[in-house]
């Protein structure tokens, strides 16, 4: 049994949004202290890693941790109903085995949606280590990768000491987009060694468009031709990190 | 390999293989249970069933090349033997997918562990063909600039539009196979729409492995050009690129 209260519905649906990305049947587990996700999309090239702990919510009851896997653009359908200031009221009717969705402000309104089988799947945390380390704003970030669409599908990251240049090219069009360190966009980096590797600009551009939503500031981590970790700095107390498998060449 | 196993063995032999990823290869009778975007039911008979090293299965009839029952890679597996029946199920999580394999006989049984890094060679399609073109525009000749590609020119689309060293425009059409007389007309076709807006001097070049003789005549008449291209050329031009999995970064960097 659970019920989670949100008092910031605005945040809630970003934040769904957010997961939506990558995740069409999402499997939630819930226990005493936190509300947490793992899961992968369904090509298996990128992943979410969610949790809120539930200082987050302004009422968190849960008497014994359970999993809960929902179909996420159908919540969101219904989030999506909620003014900024109402608040959202998630829980299970054990009976039914359904999930309430109930959203108070000016009116109240009870929804209920299905809950599905949850997934026995464990999605592992990429064992990697990192060379590049940069700290920017996610929406400077939006915006290079909204430049480098311009003329690709995929970019190519690579990062020193001193800047992190994204470089795409297109059949026709090319683009270089740099990052000085200290700029206004790029706060911090640190680069162990140069590094570059190559990404898929719809995931990129999908994976930051919605996660800027919920946060201002993301650290950004790679090495040659190795994932890149996204983690999206949260007001509160939570996480939101994305990891995207690179583009290698092959003969 | 094992020639008639009991379900008891059978069933050791397939959890090993399943979790050492091995290729398993099981011939029976056997019947099948789907159920996921549809349902569907085979009833009882001999066939090939093979589970693959990426998580894929394949059931496989007597007659032809293409499997009754299948599931894409990454899939799960279930393995049991209950009232002399071994089964096994492979779930695919999303979309929500299960075959289930029921034996009551098993032939042969067998793990395998197979190595093949092979690779396997395509040579270009026709898109493939514009994309080597303006990677390497010297495959159609000596100081060729494109401009655009596919491009839209009514009755249809040009493949490749650029300019030529003298600054001639140059309509090219690409064909993978010998080009026949539709390709050259076509070709004239775009090059008369592209004329009636610009009035300047428009080269057509018709590239493709090789051509028809009636068609050389047809082209000069035309006053076209052909261009030997060959799709392996283009195909080595292409440097492929794709997506890796990121499991495959799950696991330890230094294992």
């Amino acid at each position: 049994m659970f019920k989670l209260k949100v008092s910031d519905a605005k945040l809630l649906r970003d934040m769904t949004t957010a997961i939506s990305i990558l995740v069409d049947e999402a499997t939630f587990k819930i226990d005493p202290h936190s509300i947490k996700l793992r899961a992968m999309d369904p090509s298996r090239v990128a992943m979410v890693d969610f949790e809120w702990s539930k200082t987050v919510f302004e009422e968190y009851i849960c008497t014994e941790s359970t999993k809960m896997c929902i179909n996420i653009s159908e919540l969101l359908k219904l989030l999506k109903r909620a003014g900024k200031d109402e608040v959202v009221e998630l829980s299970l009717d054990e009976k039914t085995g359904r999930l309430q969705v109930k959203i108070t402000g000016k009116y109240t309104r009870n929804f209920t949606m299905p809950t599905l089988e949850a997934s026995e799947e464990e999605v592992p945390t990429p064992k990697l280590t990192f060379n590049v380390r940069a700290k920017a704003t996610t929406g400077g970030l939006s915006q290079a990768i909204e430049d480098a669409q311009l003329v690709s599908d995929h970019v190519r990251i690579e990062a020193d000491a001193e800047k992190i240049v994204f470089n795409a090219t297109g059949d026709l069009m090319g683009a270089t987009i740099s990052l000085q360190k200290g700029s206004d966009t790029l706060l911090d980096l640190e680069a162990k060694e140069s590094s570059k590797a190559t990404f898929s600009l719809s995931y990129l551009s999908e994976i930051i468009k919605a996660a800027a939503a919920t946060s201002d500031i993301a650290t950004i981590e790679f090495s040659t031709d190795m994932p890149i970790k996204l983690d999206f700095q949260q007001a509160k107390e939570g996480k939101l990190m994305f990891y995207l498998a690179p583009r290698i060449e092959t003969e | 390999m094992l020639v008639r196993p009991t379900e008891a063995e059978a069933e050791k032999t397939a959890k090993d293989a399943i979790f050492q990823r091995k290729t398993l290869l099981i011939i029976g009778n056997c019947w099948v249970h789907y159920l996921g975007r549809a349902r569907s039911k085979l009833e009882p008979g001999e066939r090939i069933v093979i589970i693959k090293a990426d998580g894929s299965l394949l059931v496989h009839r007597p007659v032809g090349y293409e499997p009754v029952n299948w599931q894409p890679p990454g899939c799960i597996f279930h393995v049991q033997t209950k009232d002399d029946v071994f089964e096994v199920r492979a779930v695919r999580q999303k979309p929500r997918e299960s075959v289930k394999v029921f034996f009551d006989k098993i032939y042969i049984i067998s793990a395998l562990s197979l190595t093949d890094s092979g690779q396997f060679t395509l040579y270009a399609s026709e898109e493939d063909m514009h994309k080597a073109i303006l990677l390497k525009p010297s495959l159609l000749e000596e100081d060729f600039k494109p401009i655009s590609y596919e491009k839209k020119v009514e009755p249809g689309f040009v493949d490749v539009y650029g300019v030529d060293k003298k600054g001639k425009l140059v309509v090219v059409e690409v064909k993978r196979k010998t080009a026949g007389k539709e390709a050259a007309l076509q070709l004239a076709k775009y090059i008369d729409a592209i004329k009636a807006k610009a009035d300047r001097e428009i080269r057509g070049i018709l590239a493709a492995p090789n051509i028809a003789k009636d068609v050389q005549r047809l082209l000069a008449t035309l006053g076209l050009e052909f261009k030997s291209l060959d799709p392996r050329k283009c195909a080595e031009v292409l440097k492929k690129t794709k997506t890796r999995k990121l499991e495959a970064f799950f696991e330890d960097e230094t294992n």
